[in-house]
């Protein structure tokens, strides 16, 4: 009796794992048919023949960050084919950003495959409101950031030291997150807070982008 | 198409809930079995593998807190050498995990309670997180309690959570004590209740030499505000003669940032519940090289198998620190 329990304790078990491997399996194969799925249609959208894009609307899209690591940052042709793609969706002004400063480097090359894309710095209102299809590029890397932070501090320093500073009073009216970001904006960094930063490559971090810049900004 | 440069979603797949409705019960005040709402038609199915630190069928939330009823859970650690979950690796689980503990005006939201229920839930979600943290030998944990943006919240709102954050210390300041917990607050506490300033100051005091694990409260905090203090706490330095304007660096701005109250101020790690996929002005200077992770679930609803889930695709990432 005891025999024919545990006979069928086991069957039972044996069906159990069948059972578990063949949700498992059409679970895998539900996937696998989407990722199927998703890699066609970006096929289609990258080859222009399916213009879903078309249907984005980029107006609260005001500033795009990119945050590319070091090592991805030298493949210049795909990040030119990436700017492409967004000038055909329509976003206008992209802030670049790598560790390294590679593409820093090699902003003129950038700029020069690309039509209709100018410096954020050397734009001026005219222009991005003009062309549908102009694009404004910001070259960043990590001295952008926390440098720059020290760099603006010590100006707002050396504002305190000649004022003669005395008194706590006196250090809350100097230092400020207003005076910090016109101090920011008088060393050089003056892009606006992204609305949206992609981040490409293997980590889940921002890499050091300007900090002071992606309070509330969308990180992808 | 530039397979290397697509990029990796950061958010997680959905974790939460299963909405269905059931039939209307009377709106009044009563203890819930689980999370029926009382006068909502919604019931919350949570979906398998998705535990909620304060869903079990012994929990209960009151549409009204009464203190003799609610169900207070104890902060409960072991003092034995931590037992990690078997799918973690002990060698690369982070030192410093911080939090921003979204979602829970949304959680109330969700079951038709009052928004003061959402906070509760959220600081029995901290309690358990706590817990997992010192079990598991993570050295810091930073939470995002209050941003300096919330004092622009209802009134009421803020009043609440002023009192909410009162009691939790007061509750769980002889277990800090005898559980060796460091406690840090960081942010302008100025603006604080003056009893409330007091308590986290003798708290802070008091737990000042504990070891074991430390937890960094971040109230009336802001990324840029941390920067700015950092900037005063230098210049009255400079003003006192002790240091040059020109010797001003990036290493000096740190030393100053609030965060060094701890051995290890930079998080490995940061979770964010409830889908949002900003840092909100959260430690924006220490975030740099910090894994990020955004979480689809609500933070009274982030428990042990939602942290494990975290942690698991923190030692999957490959860190190179911007090398």
């Amino acid at each position: 009796m005891q025999k024919v329990y545990s006979w069928a304790c086991q069957i039972g078990n044996l069906g159990l794992w069948i059972i578990w491997l063949l949700i498992h399996f059409a679970v895998d194969l539900w996937y696998f048919a989407l990722h199927i799925a998703c890699a066609i249609e970006s096929y289609l959208i990258s080859s222009g023949i399916l213009k879903r894009y078309k249907a984005l609307d980029i107006d609260k899209l005001r500033y795009l960050a990119i945050v590319i690591e070091s090592e991805e940052a030298y493949h210049i042709p795909a990040v030119i084919q990436l700017l492409q793609w967004l000038v055909d969706i329509g976003v206008k002004h992209v802030c670049l950003y790598d560790a390294e400063g590679i593409l820093k480097k090699s902003k003129e090359s950038i700029l020069g495959k690309l039509n209709n894309a100018t410096l954020f710095e050397e734009a001026g209102e005219s222009n991005l409101l003009l062309d549908h299809k102009h694009i404004t590029l910001e070259f960043a890397s990590f001295p952008d950031g926390k440098e720059a932070v020290a760099k603006a501090a010590n100006l707002l320093f050396m504002k305190y030291v000649k004022l003669g500073g005395s008194g706590k009073i006196q250090e809350e009216k100097i230092f400020t997150e207003a005076h910090m970001s016109e101090a920011l904006r008088a060393v050089g960094c003056k892009g606006p807070e992204p609305d949206l930063l992609f981040v490409y490559g293997p980590v889940r971090c921002h890499l050091g982008f300007p900090a002071w810049r992606i309070r509330y900004t969308e990180i992808v | 198409m530039i397979s290397s440069l697509s990029p990796q979603p950061l958010i997680k797949p959905n974790t939460g809930t299963t909405l269905s409705p059931i039939p209307h019960v009377q709106n009044q005040r009563f203890k819930l079995a689980s999370h029926v709402c009382p006068s909502e038609l919604l019931s919350i199915r949570k979906r398998p593998g998705s535990a909620c630190a304060a869903t079990t069928q012994h929990r209960r939330y009151l549409l009204f807190p009464a203190e003799e009823e609610e169900e207070e859970r104890e902060v409960k650690f072991t003092s034995d050498a931590p037992a990690l979950a078997e799918e973690l690796q002990r060698e690369s689980m982070p030192r410093h995990v911080a939090v921003i503990m979204d979602g829970n005006r949304r959680w109330a939201h969700l079951r038709g309670l009052p928004v003061g229920s959402g906070y509760e839930a959220g600081v029995k979600s901290l309690k358990t997180l706590v817990e997992l943290c010192c079990k598991w030998g993570i050295r810091v944990l930073t939470v995002f309690a209050f941003s300096s943006d919330n004092w622009f919240r209802p009134e009421v709102e803020v009043e609440f959570l002023m009192s909410l954050l009162e009691s939790g210390v007061k509750e769980e300041k002889e277990s800090f004590i005898r559980e060796r917990i460091r406690i840090s607050v960081i942010g302008d506490t100025s603006k604080l209740p003056k009893r409330l300033e007091e308590l986290v100051i003798n708290v802070v005091e008091t737990t000042k030499n504990n070891t074991r694990f430390q937890l960094i409260v971040a109230v009336s905090y802001s990324g840029q505000y941390d920067l700015v203090q950092a900037c005063q706490r230098i210049a009255m330095k400079v003003k006192d003669g002790l240091i040059e304007p020109n010797d001003v660096s990036e290493s000096l701005i740190e030393q100053e940032l609030e965060t060094n109250c701890t051995e290890f101020p930079y998080p490995d790690l940061l979770i964010r519940t409830s889908g949002e996929l900003r840092i909100s002005n959260f430690m924006l200077w220490q975030l740099a090289y910090t894994e990020l992770f955004f979480s689809q679930s609500l933070w009274p609803d982030f428990g042990e198998a939602e942290f494990l889930e975290a942690l698991k695709s923190f030692q999957q990432r490959r860190r190179h620190y911007g090398k």
